[in-house]
């Protein structure tokens, strides 16, 4: 592979540190939020209240039909929005508190499509994710290049370093913008429906990857997903929405039951169990 | 990127500006030898003006110098501007003409022209202020829900051209002939008129602004692969659109007060250093002030030898060599 | 390593260093007067002792313009910075003098052959400073940047701007005594002088005739009240039929239909050819083929010198009365003295419309 493949541990993300003793990196408390209402209406849209945990190496699914609450949810995750009540900590740090480089360090927002005005390369692009660190007007020290090697190396893209960004296809940019992403050696990854322009074999490819960096790197991912039976396959816990509220989490054993499906997505949806003891979704019998 | 990496093609940058500008020395109606010009540069470093005839004085000292000096505060600030604006308004056909923020530094020097004509320095103030009125003006007519957006900005920035062209059409008209002329003149760029302020003054401005822009440079690289990303990332892009706005304020009014309205500099330079040397802003920008110094020498150059003996404005000259490129960089993006 | 913002904007300076060591060749700001610092308009400026001609100095003048200018006494060489001083040193006999002019200035013909130093509006301040002049002469169609440059690359510039005939008289003379000429002067300026005076006797108690004066045709604009050449038509026997502050009105052809004027009156292009077809152009035009004195052939075209004060300038006012009031001198003759061929042209001219 890379010569780097001995240095991988640097990247690894952070051991859980920082006053949470029991292992819990994530930890979202009653965190509710409703988008302001104007003076003549109600809030058009409220979240929760919604308590969720994540530990390390875990990978969780957000899921729900359109217009749950899903991607509120993940920019409470983010900090990017600050919630009305209870409290969202990432390593014991209330996210929506932090300034703004100090919360990239520790959570990095993977986006879905980059819109580049100008052709950059693979390298450069992945060399932005050490921005959180160190002087705002800065050039990359060799401890930076190590890192956004490893980030590279885990996301398997070695190979495209010197390419053009424009000239990726679809399944390589998002393992580039991935890589930046871990460029920032962060606890928490998080992801918002990352599988929608692929398709089914980049879905799958980039779901084992996210598995690959929880379980071999120690990450916290999060993804919020439509996909209910790649979210079955390869999360360690899920979270059902709808309308707002978190009805359901749990294993996706626990979570996936006929009737709540039935109701939350409003669609015949039937549920496997399969022998590796997850599940899988079917649609039913037309009536 | 690295520093040195900056360092070493900025010096090769400055290397043809230094040649460039030795060469301009030497062209011009009045005959001097290279020795003549040598020996009279020599003669002004060391002060003895005495010696020095007062044929050459004029021509070296009082003409061609403060030209070339002139030229470059242009094309330096002008460039920069270009390229802050080309990030700002993630456009790479925004210049500082696209914002309406040269109208407006043009409104205001020719206000000065008219109320205040030989008081020191009051047309740069006149022309920072029309500079600084037109961004507040378009950066509130540019926000969407609270903040700067690239789009709507960019059509503010055309309407705020067009009223203000306008006005200054129409002052126009209520002056009279010489003055008419001499405004008329300006307004198509004239890099011979005196900025009636110290030359120190305007290159200590030209430095801030420059130096202003630079420090954002890595925050710029950042938003141009997206805003939320950046965002994401730490970087703090409502502050960073600031200071980015109002310093390419300040370097055209600084361009706009002492030479009138150049054009396709401050579009044209970011891009050419842009395919020489890549989109990274922390090299972007340096080689971009430079890289418009060297245009605006070489144009005003041009501009006095092509129809010899008269002198062609430089903002022509821009034009003239500049829409061709333009039309050139063009196609070949459509490629 | 990392290295410091400080550094990198230290490194940024390094065209700066360059260029200062170029501005560092003036340490003195004083000394650099001449190029650098700001200048007040009317600051007097010290004259280079290289410069002067005779060592025996220069007197303070005010120009026409309002400035106090340096002139020598003495003065060898003068270059004109538009057509009609050009003019007017030539009809003072001292081309000699002349060291240069401008590429407008072909009037007389020998004025082309003298050395170029560019078009009025922007010459090329190299080329006037070649040629060493001890005086540059200037009028308001030259900029005040212009001006403000030579002066501070100290060069006197004497800015001559008269606004009527009178004016243009006493301008001549001045620049005479200015150039050492006065009696020349002076006697050129009695001919005009007693010329004018006795058109006036000629067209005494002749009511004014009222013309249309054509500076551009399309779109149409005409004099004001208060140019030179309104003085120049009044001079001729005739007055504007549009009274306007504005010194370049544009109007309407409506306007024109409505106030009907007598004559129309235009200013040839120089050629002989081309000034009948002039008229036959405009005859046959619609809209000004409406006016009744285009359909009674009574246009006039006049030289170009209509427009400049200089001293052609009274030649042409006595051929405007001729064409303007046929009944006092007859109809039109060929006129003697120096032929100039916008003058046989508008005597052509004059010819074609017959009515």
């Amino acid at each position: 592979m890379n010569a780097l493949a001995g240095s991988n541990a640097t990247l690894s993300a952070r051991a859980t540190p920082r006053g949470n003793a029991d292992g819990v990196r994530l930890r979202v408390e009653q965190a509710s939020y409703a988008y302001a209402a104007t003076e003549r209406s109600a809030p058009k849209f409220t979240l929760g209240p919604v308590s969720l945990e994540g530990r390390e190496r875990e990978l969780i699914a957000i899921l729900g039909p359109n217009a749950s609450g899903k991607s509120t949810l993940l920019k409470l995750l983010a900090g990017v929005l600050k919630p009305l009540s209870g409290r969202v900590e990432v390593d014991g740090e209330e996210v929506s508190e932090l300034e703004a480089r100090t919360r990239a360090q520790r959570i990095a927002l993977v986006a879905q499509e980059s819109e580049l005005l100008f052709p950059l390369r693979v390298w450069e692009y992945v060399l932005q994710g050490r921005y959180p660190y160190g002087k705002r007007l800065r050039f990359e020290s060799d401890e930076d290049c190590l890192l956004a090697g490893n980030a590279l190396a885990q996301v398997g893209a070695d190979a495209l370093r010197d390419r053009w960004m424009d000239q990726l296809s679809g399944g390589e940019k998002q393992r580039v913008i991935l890589a930046r992403a871990l460029a920032q050696q962060p606890s928490l990854l998080l992801l918002d429906e990352p599988t929608q322009h692929l398709d089914i074999g980049g879905k799958v490819e980039l779901l084992r990857r996210l598995r690959k960096l929880a379980d071999e790197h120690r990450y916290t991912v999060v993804v919020v997903t439509h996909e209910l039976n790649l979210a079955a396959e390869f999360s360690d816990r899920i979270a059902l929405m709808h309308n707002g509220k978190c009805i359901r989490i749990g294993s996706p054993a626990e979570v996936y039951d006929r009737e709540a499906l039935q109701q939350v997505f409003e669609a015949p949806l039937e549920v496997e169990m399969r022998s590796s003891g997850r599940p899988r979704v079917i649609l039913g019998g037309t009536q | 990127m690295t520093l040195a990496r900056i360092v070493w093609i900025c010096a090769a940058l400055a290397a043809i500006l230094f040649v460039e500008g030795v060469v301009s020395l030497q062209i011009g109606a009045y005959h001097m030898s290279a020795r003549d010009i040598v020996v009279t540069l020599f003669q002004g470093a060391a002060g003895r003006w005495d010696e020095m005839p007062g044929d050459f004085k004029s021509v070296i000292f009082g003409l061609r110098l403060p030209r070339i000096a002139l030229g470059i505060l242009v094309g330096a600030a002008l460039s920069t501007a270009g390229a802050g604006f080309q990030a700002l308004l993630r456009n790479p056909l925004a210049d500082p003409y696209v914002l309406g923020v040269s109208s407006g530094a043009a409104l205001g020097t020719i206000l000065s022209m008219i109320l205040t004509p030989h008081t020191a320095g009051a047309m740069q103030a006149a022309a920072f202020v029309g500079a600084f009125a037109t961004v507040a003006v378009v950066y509130f007519l540019g926000r969407r829900g609270g903040q700067l957006d690239s789009a709507t900005l960019l059509l503010a920035g055309i309407v705020a051209a067009s009223f203000l062209s306008a006005v200054i059409m129409f002052l126009m008209t209520t002056v009279s002939g010489r003055d008419l002329r001499g405004m008329a003149f300006w307004l198509m760029g004239d890099l011979q008129s005196d900025p009636r302020v110290d030359l120190r003054w305007l290159y200590f401005l030209l430095i801030v602004g420059i130096g202003c822009i630079f420090t954002t440079s890595s925050d710029l690289n950042l938003i141009l692969t997206g805003e939320q990303e950046a965002r994401h990332l730490g970087v703090n892009v409502n502050r960073v659109k600031l200071v980015v706005y109002i310093s390419a304020s300040l370097l055209t009014g600084l361009a706009v007060s002492v030479s009138g309205a150049i054009g396709y500099v401050g579009l044209l330079v970011p891009h050419v250093m842009r395919m020489l040397f890549g989109t990274d802003y922390r090299l972007l920008i340096p080689t971009s002030a430079i890289g418009g110094a060297i245009a605006i020498v070489l144009a005003d150059t041009l501009a006095r030898t092509v129809v010899a003996p008269s002198e062609l404005p430089v903002g022509a000259m821009t034009a003239i060599a500049g829409a061709p490129v333009f039309i050139y960089l063009m196609r070949r993006r459509m490629r | 390593m990392r290295e410091t913002f400080l550094a990198g904007f230290l490194r940024l300076k390094m065209p700066g260093v360059i260029v200062g060591a170029l501005l560092g060749c003036a340490p003195h700001p004083g000394a650099l007067a001449a190029g650098l610092t700001q200048q007040q308009a009317t600051a007097s400026q010290a004259q280079d002792p290289a410069r002067t001609a005779d060592k025996a100095g220069t007197k303070m003048v005010t120009d026409e313009t309002g400035r106090r200018v340096a002139v020598p006494v003495n003065v060898q060489r003068v270059v004109s910075l538009a057509p009609n001083l050009t003019e007017t040193v030539y009809a003072l006999g001292l081309e000699d003098k002349l060291a240069g002019d401008t590429t407008y200035c072909d009037t007389p013909a020998a004025a082309k052959n003298k050395p170029h130093v560019g078009a009025p509006v922007n010459p090329s301040l190299e080329a006037i400073v070649a040629l060493h002049p001890d005086l540059v002469l200037a009028t308001a169609i030259n900029r005040w940047e212009t001006v403000e440059s030579l002066e501070r690359l100290g060069i006197a510039v004497y800015t001559m701007d008269p606004h009527t005939v009178q004016d243009m008289l006493e301008s001549t003379a001045l620049l005479g005594d200015l150039m050492g000429a006065h009696e020349q002067a002076a006697s050129l300026v009695a001919k005009l002088q007693t010329t004018l005076e006795e058109l006036q006797t000629s067209l005494r108690e002749r009511p004014l005739v009222h013309v249309l004066f054509v500076v551009w045709e399309d779109p149409l604009i005409t004099i004001g009240q208060n140019t030179f050449i309104a003085d120049a038509l009044r001079w001729a026997g005739a007055e504007s039929v549009i009274i306007s502050k504005q010194d370049w009105p544009q109007i309407s052809m409506e306007e024109v239909l409505r106030l009907e004027p007598e004559y129309i009156v235009l200013t040839s292009n120089h050629s002989e050819t081309d000034t009948a077809d002039q008229v036959r152009d405009l005859r046959a035009r619609a809209v000004w083929n409406e006016i009744e004195a285009v359909k009674l052939g009574r246009i006039v075209v006049i030289a170009e010198e209509i427009t400049r004060p200089s001293p052609g300038l009274v030649q042409a006012i006595v051929e405007l009365a001729h064409g303007l009031h046929p009944e006092i001198f007859g109809p039109a003759q060929k006129s003697s003295g120096p032929e100039k061929q916008s003058r046989k042209s508008m005597a052509v001219g004059l010819v074609a419309c017959a009515r």
